[in-house]
């Protein structure tokens, strides 16, 4: 029974699965991000900016986006476990409150002309950081 | 809800690991359930159960005694 404590066991399906999953999300995003600095023109970090795009990069980087995140998505929900679905899911609900708090706020204050308009971007990434952030605290502390 | 978790694991001498890998979950679920942080499932429970041969009151404490009486 012990002598197996310290060897290293091979992976479970669902392991495997989830592994796949979050390898999938990574990549994706790395390619998107990769192509998306190298690619267009601009200074800084390009990805960051709200800078036109072609609309063929456009259209490819949607589909990239959208294809790879459902695929991703739904291997990591099949292969996760209880413990990291509810972390999951108290992190969504805490980005989604972020972005229920943020948005309508900036918007209001930029129709008064108090503030710059609303950026869809850092709306996401600052759901996105909160999200994160969650999971984070509930999967690991 | 207080439980028997990480007795029950010592006495088998089966790391915190060993035992993810026995309920096919990951080592931080087993971690957050022996330290109180997480409920498991009922499905988790009932493997849990069934892992130690033991019942799921015996594992698990709400902290209510005699709930016959309720």
């Amino acid at each position: 029974m012990t002598e197996t404590r310290n060897m290293k066991r091979p992976m479970s399906p669902r392991r495997k699965c989830y592994a796949a999953g979050i390898g999938l999300a990574l990549v994706v995003g790395a390619v998107l991000g990769a192509v998306m600095q190298r690619g267009e023109t601009g200074d800084g970090l390009t990805i960051f900016s709200n800078a036109p795009l072609t609309p063929g990069f456009a259209t490819g980087a949607a589909i990239l986006w959208v294809v790879g995140m459902i695929v991703s998505l739904a291997i990591y929900h099949r292969a996760v476990d209880d413990h990291e679905e509810r972390a999951y899911l108290w992190a969504g609900l805490a980005a989604w409150y972020t972005f229920t708090l943020s948005a309508p706020t900036w918007w209001v204050l930029h129709r008064a002309g108090i503030a710059p308009a609303p950026d869809a971007m850092l709306l996401f990434a600052g759901a996105l950081a909160v999200n994160l952030i969650v999971w984070l605290w509930l999967k690991y502390r | 809800m207080n439980n028997k978790l990480k007795v029950l694991r010592a006495m088998r001498n089966w790391s915190q690991a060993e035992l993810a890998d026995r309920l096919d979950v990951s080592r931080q679920a087993v971690n957050a359930i022996e330290t109180g942080k997480y409920d498991p499932s009922l499905p988790l429970a009932f493997k849990l159960a069934r892992l130690f041969d033991m019942p799921i009151e015996e594992i698990f404490d709400d902290g209510h005694e005699g709930s016959d009486n309720d």
